[in-house]
């Protein structure tokens, strides 16, 4: 109601033009906040027994990021009009930029889509300004949740990585449900067979190991008839992305953290004497059998190179390797097998993991049908198809993992399956949520870069520990 | 006749005045937006007048990019400018190979910077890329084009060079073509040499043509995100961190929208100082470019 | 003499071929991209099995990006900036060039400065402003924004284009009894052609290349080829032999444009920037 006079007198400013501009000041348009901040979820508006067709003849609308998962759910949308009469519009933008629109859009306090793709760092971001509906009230009413829909079904991390009380510090899976788990990719060791078996090794079981084999591989692997090999890739850029893959998993297993809690208080705990230890280790492995040009590797770089066989392993994304090892896709198709990666000192095969999850605009004034759009894709019906006959390869759901269609599919990537059965119980999300996340990171992968250009691993980490102190307060 | 007279260019201007209205309006909204502290964490802002221009120019990273900034933009102009001009001075002399490639000159202007900047990414990967291949049997075939500072910044430059050193040499050409004929044909009499013609003839009129080009260069170089956005990410550690890499961290990535616009408008500023002296210094050799003709 | 001046032609002429290999390779490395089957993109260099299948994806709108149609778009947004910035800019940059008005000098070098203003600066707002006026997604929106792009070239170059042009023609015209209108159109406009036709194609150029913009503005009804040819690169691989595939059929408008105008190319840039 308030909202009509506010755009009305918005308009007025600027039909006024340029001048108008002070205006803005007396009426304090053109922010994107949360101004409605009504009581109660709109879940308690629907009632009565579930129905897919109650909204039907409705439409959503869907900001999506061009990935296989999404690929696959693409190709099965006509099966959600059909069960539900809601027709779903949506736009693929590509990786690089697709948080960019998001984050804007989201920003903007419009409603431009009322369902997106995000991970669960992104909540960490999104949440607190009030901008992602809490789904915990829609999967909590009958009426609107079907029973096939089974939350128990789930892995119970992956639920509780989208789950947040919206406060620095505070663990996950407690409060609010602001995303759904939808598809994801564990973090472990992909390597080439025929490397390994020419230069006798075998996969590493330890961060020492790891080192020393990739380190071996770059030596020997060129005069093996490998041209231009290196041991290991791992992302290099300047960005968050770097820390999160193969590092953070590493990190974790060694027992380190980001930051530390102590009374609600975050404290950075990346300049520990353990933690400056590792890093010059991982940054130390890098220089022996890392990518040449490391400071500008994303996962393009790193899945290019391993399925070129320029790179002996790859500690990534399982999604990265795979689709350089399925059949036909690169030169090193069919030589690719997984690992869970080096345990840590005291046996930890702690896996940091992205969740590709969907969530909902708190302003869409489509809720009722969005949340029927989220309740389908992320079902087990769809999730089934999509895991057996698209590339949905992480399964965020029990029942998928244990598919037997779905075995046989993944069962020729040596490896594959043993590797996600170890691991996918001690994946979670290793970080500590905090709004800053993206903040962090990127400054984290700069120092990353600088130990790795030689300077002393300790004074650049206790700089970073600095910065992020004030930044986290 | 009078008032009409007087009125006319004001009407003429009209048009293109509500226009630049409507593109000002958004300006005057952003700046507006400096005055608050927007940011995802602060939905509800407060105003804060000029405290985050404060804070800008009390950080280190400012003023660690305001320097990688003026590097990278000096730098592109400067060799975009000498590049261009030689080009063009070759193109000139219209020998058979020169008109043929005059013609297909403005193409690498015809791709999209940021297209280009991922091409040229892929092409200078040493461990798949076509150039380090090329270079092996050189002896360079494991240069590591971006991991050093400095490399970082001279790759960044040399795409930006790729890029848009026609738009230079096109202008520059467009110059030496317009050039009056009769002072060159004197100097031939006199038996002047080369050196000095272009020297003491050529650059001197030719100056005026080449300063469009190189301020359009330099302001735009000093706004550059594209090319190192896509090459290096701002990397290694923050040695090509520019102001407009800054400003996209922070408004976009890490959601703090009015200080990230901060930092755009006071890059705005300098690239409104810059162009005012450029302008100027324009103006003025072209009123003695004028005289002497 | 002539031994060394044709020894000088040949080092020159070889200084120019140096440079365009340079300039060109990334191109005809992109084409050779295009044509790369997916699965030896990183693995080959020269040598691989030619397909037209990156194309054949690309146009048939397959991955899900509809390629066609933004490229449809960007014809529509492109032109319509240009024609815009035209219309109201030659009458503004003929005013300026022959009336020194008050405050004409400021109000030009302000209109140049919006050509260097970082676009971060307003896509925030005006994100927030096209929400609420309606022009996200539109291609009225993208015109108008794009006037950021295309106005001030536009202005500034033929602005010094007319002001190289001598008035003693448009004098005589006018003792002939023409009005200043038909002095403008029928004598002062013909004169200008070239120059008109040359920074149009550079405006069209920028305005097609242009980026940001229609990422933040747009998304699936005016979305332009260059958000759409990176659109190709995620997903499972990168895929670089359909970006690039993109990448060139975008190059194809711009660049028949260029060919169309060649003659005037050169010549038309020629603008005065010797005025008195």
């Amino acid at each position: 109601m308030d909202t009509h006079a506010h755009d009305r007198r918005h308009f007025l400013a600027l039909t006024a033009g340029a001048a108008a501009t002070p205006l803005l000041a007396a009426c304090g348009a053109g922010f994107g906040g949360n101004d409605d901040k009504g009581g109660g979820s709109a879940a308690d508006d629907v009632t009565g027994s579930f129905d897919w067709k109650r909204e039907k003849g409705g439409t959503v609308k869907a900001l999506l990021n061009k990935h296989p998962y999404t690929d696959a759910l693409i190709a099965d949308l006509k099966s959600f009009t059909a069960q539900t009469g809601i027709r779903v519009e949506y736009d693929v933008f590509p990786e690089d930029n697709y948080f960019d629109k998001l984050t804007v859009d989201l920003s903007s306090g419009r409603a431009s889509y009322d369902v997106f793709m995000l991970g669960a760092y992104m909540v960490w971001q999104y949440g607190p300004p009030g901008w992602l509906e809490d789904l915990g009230p829609w999967m909590r009413n009958s009426s609107a949740t079907g029973d096939e829909w089974d939350r128990a079904d789930f892995f119970p991390n992956l639920l509780q990585a989208d789950q947040w009380s919206l406060k620095d510090g505070a663990p996950l899976g407690r409060g609010g449900q602001y995303a759904l788990p939808w598809g994801w990719e564990t973090n472990v060791v992909a390597y080439n067979t025929e490397v390994f078996s020419k230069l006798g090794l075998r996969p590493a079981e330890s961060f020492d190991e790891l080192r020393e084999i990739a380190g071996v591989i770059k030596r020997k692997a060129p005069g093996a008839g490998y041209d231009g090999m290196y041991g290991i890739a791992v992302r290099g850029s300047r960005s968050w992305a770097t820390i999160h893959p193969g590092f953070m998993t590493m990190y974790a297993r060694n027992g380190l953290r980001d930051f530390t809690v102590d009374g609600g208080k975050l404290k950075p705990a990346m300049n520990t004497p353990e933690a400056v230890a590792f890093t010059r280790d991982w940054a130390g492995m890098v220089k022996q059998g890392g990518p040449p040009s490391w400071t500008s590797y994303t996962w393009y770089q790193c899945s290019s190179d391993l399925g070129a066989k320029k790179a002996g392993m790859l500690f990534d994304a399982d999604t990265a390797a795979y689709f350089q090892a399925v059949k036909g896709a690169s030169p090193a198709s069919g030589k690719i097998a997984f690992h869970p990666g080096p345990k840590g000192p005291d046996g930890s095969l702690a896996t940091n993991m992205w969740i590709w999850s969907l969530g909902m605009n708190a302003k869409s004034k489509k809720k009722s049908a969005s949340w029927l759009f989220l309740q389908w894709a992320t079902g087990k019906e769809h999730l089934r198809r999509a895991a057996v006959t698209g590339n949905h390869i992480d399964p965020v759901r029990k029942s998928v993992s244990q598919d037997a269609a779905y075995k046989d599919k993944m069962r020729h990537l040596p490896g594959f399956i043993e590797t996600f059965e170890t691991v996918v119980d001690q994946t979670k999300i290793q970080f500590t949520p905090q709004a800053q996340f993206f903040d962090a990171t990127t400054s984290w992968a700069a120092a990353l870069q600088e130990i790795y250009g030689g300077q002393n691993a300790r004074s650049v980490l206790n700089g970073l520990a600095g910065d992020l102190a004030a930044k986290v307060d | 006749m009078g008032w009409r007279l007087t009125l006319r260019p004001y009407l003429l201007i009209v048009p293109a005045l509500l226009l630049t209205c409507g593109i000002l309006y958004p300006f005057g909204l952003g700046l507006y937006y400096t005055l608050f502290d927007f940011s995802a964490s602060k939905p509800q802002p407060d105003m804060v007048r000029l405290h985050n221009y404060e804070t800008v120019f009390t950080q280190d990273a400012f003023w660690n990019s305001a320097w990688v900034t003026v590097l990278y933009a000096v730098g592109a102009a400067a060799a975009e400018t000498v590049l261009g001009v030689a080009v063009a001075l070759l193109l000139h002399r219209s020998s058979l190979v020169g008109r043929v490639l005059e013609k297909i000159l403005i193409l690498p202007l015809m791709i999209a910077p940021v297209i280009a900047a991922i091409m040229w990414k892929l092409m200078l990967q040493p461990s798949v890329g076509v150039v380090n291949h090329l270079l092996k049997p050189v002896g360079l075939g494991g240069v590591q084009w971006t991991d050093t500072p400095a490399g970082a910044l001279l790759s960044s430059i040399a795409v930006d060079v790729w890029v848009y050193t026609p738009f230079v040499a096109i202008l520059a050409l467009a110059g030496l073509r317009s050039l009056p004929t009769s002072p060159f044909e004197a100097a031939a009499v006199d038996g002047a040499g080369w050196w000095y013609t272009f020297r003491r003839l050529t650059l001197p009129m030719l100056w005026p043509y080449v300063l469009v080009a190189v301020i359009f260069r330099f302001m735009d170089s000093l706004k550059v995100f594209d090319i190192i956005y896509a090459l290096t990410e701002g990397g290694p550690g923050d040695s090509t961190v520019v102001l407009q890499i800054r400003a996209y961290l922070e408004a976009i990535r890490f959601q703090r929208y009015s200080f990230g616009i901060s930092y755009t408008i006071v890059l705005w500023a300098v690239v409104y100082l810059a162009a005012m002296v450029l302008v100027k210094h324009l103006g003025r050799i072209q009123r003695k470019a004028a005289e002497a003709k | 003499m002539t031994v060394r001046k044709r020894l000088l032609g040949v080092l020159a002429d070889a200084a120019l071929i140096l440079y365009f290999v340079f300039a060109l390779f990334p191109i005809a490395w992109m084409v050779i991209l295009s044509l790369k089957p997916a699965n030896q993109l990183f693995s080959t260099y020269f040598s691989f099995t030619p397909t037209l299948g990156s194309y054949r994806t690309v146009l048939g709108d397959s991955e899900g990006i509809p390629f066609v149609r933004f490229f449809v778009n960007s014809l529509v947004v492109s032109v319509g900036a240009v024609a815009l910035s035209l219309l109201v800019g030659l009458p503004a940059a003929y005013a300026s060039a022959r009336w020194r008005f008050k405050g004409s000098e400021n109000l030009m070098f302000t209109l140049l400065s919006f050509r260097f203003a970082p676009e971060l600066t307003v896509i925030i707002p005006l994100f927030v402003l096209y929400q609420k006026l309606g022009l996200f997604d539109t291609y009225v929106g993208m015109i108008w924004v794009l006037q950021l792009v295309t106005l001030p070239l536009i202005v500034w170059i033929m602005r010094s284009y007319f002001a190289d042009l001598t008035p003693e023609l448009e004098q005589a015209a006018l003792l002939d009894g023409y009005t200043r209108k038909q002095a403008f159109f029928k004598v002062a406009l013909p004169l200008v052609k070239p120059g008109v036709a040359a920074v149009s194609l550079l405006a069209f150029i920028f305005a097609w290349n242009n980026f940001v913009f229609p990422l933040i503005l747009t998304s699936n009804e005016a979305q332009t080829v260059t958000v759409g040819a990176l659109s190709f690169l995620g997903g499972d691989r990168p895929k670089y032999n359909l970006t690039a595939a993109a990448a060139l059929v975008s190059v194809v408008p711009p660049l028949l444009l260029a060919l169309t105008i060649q003659r005037y190319l050169v010549r038309g840039l020629s603008f005065g920037a010797v005025k008195s």
